[in-house]
């Protein structure tokens, strides 16, 4: 009791309480380097909206059903793991256990392929076992889990570059569910998702920023090009006035990048 | 390296933060499991909360910006602890115009919390503040989960 006492008395007298914090602020006061630590949305934070919007059909959206042979190109590997890991919460959604097996077994492949699939081991077999009780939360929460055990193996690895292409690779497939979802039956508040700039932004740097062995590649070039006209379509429109044109550009070169990331993957 | 310290794995964009400053790695590990510890129990209560987070180490009175993304339709909690005993910190919730944006906010002690129902998609700020503390440097690690309401 005396502990407990002391400790009401303590957070009575704490400066922490009794200060109301600023209504406004300026955001210039804050140094540049807060937006480099931009933690990525997993798909199921736009898909949990999408769901209370209308009821998307989760299964046209699946992406196709197939294993992926293992491929040299590193780079690739990366970016399909990322849309693979996408796929994943794509099949959740649609509440599909044998596909979202299959997607769990694909990440170990692939994360083999890059040399990290000790560290999703753990995380592949708690999404097969989670999988099958249909504890969907769960299955959210160990596909999130393992996007961030490959990227911090690969930073392990001194490999940041192929992490961020692993982001990147979910947020295009995200991206392009997204869109077809938001085509199909248009509204507003739908739209409104779409309105991403922060991510659009960060990934642009990224991209910016990589090696020139790396920038060099086809595949990377290719999607550099193609997030750059993502870029101003996002940012022309204030969130809420994103129109149905821009929707159909965005998913048209959203579905464009993913085919090319599938498509070196043979 | 506590039980809870062990249990969870580092968030990638933590680990990315610590690379670049490794002098904060034991400052931030104990922490993002005080963090967690206070999210998790959330989760039993329909929350998913995130495996990927921010932290860093700041002095009394300092305050740090961190961006997200966030999505109108959802709620969003942010759990902002730190290992320094007697330390007191807070966080806040901006829009990306700097109006205060959170629907509810506390602080106690080592622990400080903030929901937001965004009014819009886009960019907020999280602003992080150490209040007071016995240590010159302050850990601190802060974790989000979403819930649709």
């Amino acid at each position: 009791m005396i502990p407990r006492l002391f400790f009401v008395l303590f957070l009575g007298l704490s400066p922490a309480l009794g200060q109301k914090p600023d209504k406004t602020i300026d955001l210039g006061q804050f140094p540049a380097e807060t937006v480099d630590n931009v933690v990525i949305p997993v798909p199921s934070e736009i898909f949990t909206v999408l769901d209370k919007l209308g009821n998307p059909n989760w299964r046209a959206e699946l992406g196709p059903e197939k294993s992926y042979p293992a491929s040299p190109n590193r780079a690739q590997v990366a970016l399909l793991l990322g849309t693979v890991i996408a796929d994943g919460f794509v099949a959740v959604e649609a509440e599909d256990s044998e596909r979202v097996k299959e997607i769990g077994r694909n990440v170990l492949t692939l994360a083999e392929a890059i040399n990290v699939r000790k560290s999703v081991v753990a995380r592949s077999n708690s999404i097969v076992e989670k999988a099958d009780a249909r504890e969907w939360n769960a299955v959210r929460r160990e596909f999130d889990g393992a996007l961030q055990d490959v990227n911090q193996a690969m930073l392990e690895l001194n490999d940041a570059q192929l992490a961020q292409l692993v982001s990147l690779g979910g947020w295009l497939r995200g991206t392009e569910v997204l869109t077809s979802i938001v085509k199909d039956k248009f509204s507003r508040d739908r739209a409104e998702l779409l309105y991403q700039p922060l991510l659009v932004d960060y990934f642009n740097r990224q991209l910016d920023q990589m090696s020139p062995r790396l920038r060099r590649q086809q595949l990377v070039g290719e999607i550099r090009k193609s997030l750059g006209r993502i870029g101003p379509l996002i940012t022309k429109s204030p969130p809420g006035e994103i129109s149905e044109e821009t929707v159909a550009e965005i998913n048209t070169l959203s579905t464009q990048m993913v085919e090319l990331i599938r498509a070196k993957a043979g | 390296m506590n039980r809870l310290a062990a249990q969870f794995r580092w968030p990638a964009a933590l680990l990315a933060l610590l690379l670049a400053a490794p002098a904060a790695l034991a400052f931030v590990d104990d922490a993002l499991s005080f963090a967690y510890e206070a999210a998790n129990p959330y989760a039993e209560r329909g929350w998913i909360i995130r495996e990927d987070a921010w932290g860093g180490d700041l002095g009394e009175g300092d305050k740090k910006a961190v961006t997200g993304q966030l999505f109108r339709g959802n709620s969003y909690m942010f759990f902002l602890a730190t290992d320094v005993d007697g330390a007191a910190l807070r966080v806040n919730i901006y829009d990306a115009e700097g109006n205060l944006a959170e629907s509810k906010s506390w602080q106690r002690g080592r622990f400080a919390y903030a929901e937001i129902k965004p009014r819009s998609t886009g960019t907020y700020y999280a602003i992080v503040e150490i209040l007071s503390s016995p240590a010159e440097r302050t850990g601190w690690a802060l974790v989000y989960g979403f819930q649709r309401k």
